[in-house]
């Protein structure tokens, strides 16, 4: 019965996609859209093949994810001291939220032109754009947790007389995870986000985001969607582990303090 | 007297809050007087604020934002009617929602960005590509916020709607919508502020006018002030718009505003 169930609602998320491939593949043999806008879906998979068997690809990717982490790392490290700072200091959130909540007004695709004059165009800029879209979140994560540490846990703290250093490793950051980890997951949605516009504006040789323009410049819609579905699966992928990691690292602290 | 202590807590706040702007402009004019960049590279705040002021006389600011926010407005209501129609049927029929939100969320895997190229392809590089690029965007807020404020409505409401025999357009009109209010206006206020987001990189791969076309061709006429002129422009557009649609969410939703977790 449950077992029935289950299938049913698989049956039923895997009818839509289904259906579509079927349709364009109607599409493409009635002949109504040219096939260099629209190719076949059996197009699409050699094209995938192809790619994935040659070792250019690969190396595309590897560029790619080594540029996102780069960023990503960059980010999440200033972002996390940054949020933790104004976090555990009333002084220093009064003296840098207000800078920081003006700038972050401004979207980061907005700062491409200015970043790229001073620094040309070379692979500095680009990172630095993949590490302030993770700056964001995880700094306002991070500061929100610290925040909404409860007041009881550092009062509990301060009978048993710990140090500064030691409420904030044993009290303050434990209790701040879930939102920390919150804003690691968000981080790197928005660095993989930023990549694909890194390597679209600034531009290089190297790296999915540069297939997919090339697709373009060559009229080649199969190329495009290839790209397309590597950068989403690998976007997923990432997103997943770090879920993941996030999740464990969760239940590794309600473990500790059932313990 | 106390309510006067508080007063000048409260301006010692803010004063506070000027530290940061104040020796980042000491720093920034001491630059320019020491020549420790190129003038090319850095100009002096006062060039700034001239700069701001001449396009503001020109016209060329109002028309490049008014440009700007023409196709931040149709896309918008293309993407987030999108949105809010598809986030209304997945919220009411979990058939629809079994048999989308996968196909959905597999697309919302992909970046904005890696659309464009698509988008190029099939539509060219005029209006209606922007269009449906800045569609894209603001398409996802909308629907997951629509479909988290309809299928969060109370089963207690629908019990009631049927003790009353409410015909469907009824229920929806009277009970679904009033509901998920909160969370559609969260969702439009998302889903418009990346279209503000989205309009600038559109804008990016050539046009005629809008702030990132301002802020393009400042950069091949290396005309730095003109570019630090747009991110001044940018900002402070996208805190007007987050800014009423927020005031309007904290009326609708009685003081409570959705953390977005700094993603918009």
């Amino acid at each position: 019965m449950n077992i029935s169930k289950r299938t049913k609602s698989v049956l039923g998320s895997i009818l839509l996609p289904v259906v579509l491939i079927i349709l364009w593949q109607y599409i493409f043999s009635a002949g109504y859209i040219a096939s260099a806008i629209l190719p076949s879906p059996h197009q699409v998979i050699k094209t995938f093949i192809i790619h994935f068997t040659e070792n250019e690809y690969s190396f595309h990717i590897i560029s790619s994810l080594k540029r996102v982490l780069s960023g990503f790392f960059i980010g999440i490290v200033s972002g996390f001291l940054f949020g933790l700072f104004i976090g555990l200091s009333r002084t220093a959130e009064k003296i840098f939220s207000p800078s920081f909540n003006a700038v972050r007004q401004i979207s980061i695709i907005g700062w491409i032109p200015l970043i790229v004059m001073w620094f040309g165009v070379n692979e500095f800029p680009r990172i630095i754009i993949i590490a302030a879209a993770a700056f964001y979140p995880i700094a306002l994560n991070t500061f929100a947790g610290v925040r909404n540490v409860p007041r009881e846990y550092v009062e509990l703290a301060s009978v048993y007389g710990y140090n500064r250093l030691k409420l904030i490793t044993r009290i303050i950051l434990p209790s701040a995870l879930p939102s920390i980890a919150t804003g690691i997951t968000l981080a790197l949605g928005m660095s993989w986000a930023m990549l694909m516009a890194a390597e679209l504006f600034i531009p290089t040789n190297i790296g999915i985001g540069t297939r997919i323009q090339i697709g373009r410049e060559k009229f080649n819609m199969a190329l495009i969607l290839v790209g397309i579905i590597t950068v989403g699966s690998l976007g997923f992928a990432m997103t997943s582990i770090v879920e993941i990691i996030a999740h464990a690292a969760d239940r590794g602290r309600i473990l500790r303090k059932e313990i | 007297m106390i309510k006067k202590i508080f007063k000048r807590l409260g301006l010692k706040d803010k004063l506070l809050g000027l530290i940061v702007p104040f020796l980042l402009l000491i720093i920034w004019q001491g630059a320019v007087t020491k020549h420790l960049f190129s003038e090319l590279l850095v100009v002096p705040p006062l060039t700034l604020l001239n700069t701001l002021i001449e396009l503001a006389k020109s016209g060329d600011l109002s028309s490049n934002i008014l440009a700007s926010l023409n196709r931040v407005l149709i896309g918008f209501l293309i993407g987030a009617s999108g949105g809010f129609i598809l986030g209304i049927a997945m919220g009411l029929s979990p058939i629809i929602n079994r048999t989308l939100s996968p196909l959905v969320k597999a697309l919302q895997q992909v970046p904005e960005f890696a659309w464009m190229p698509v988008i190029i392809l099939l539509f060219g590089i005029d209006e209606f590509a922007k269009n449906i690029f800045i569609a894209i965007g603001a398409f996802y807020p909308m629907l997951f916020n629509t479909y988290l404020g309809v299928s969060g409505v109370p089963d207690k409401y629908h019990e009631l709607a049927q003790v009353y025999q409410y015909k469907s357009h009824r229920y929806l009109a009277k009970v679904i919508l009033p509901s998920a209010l909160p969370s559609i206006i969260t969702g439009i206020r998302l889903s418009l502020g990346l279209s503000w987001v989205f309009v600038v990189g559109a804008e990016f791969f050539g046009t005629e006018a809008g702030v990132g076309f301002m802020m393009i061709s400042g950069r091949q006429l290396f005309q730095i002030d003109v570019v630090m002129a747009g991110l001044v422009v940018i900002g402070t557009i996208g805190f007007l718009l987050n800014y009423v649609l927020q005031l309007l969410e904290k009326k609708l939703s009685g003081g409570r505003v959705a953390f977005d977790g700094g993603i918009a």
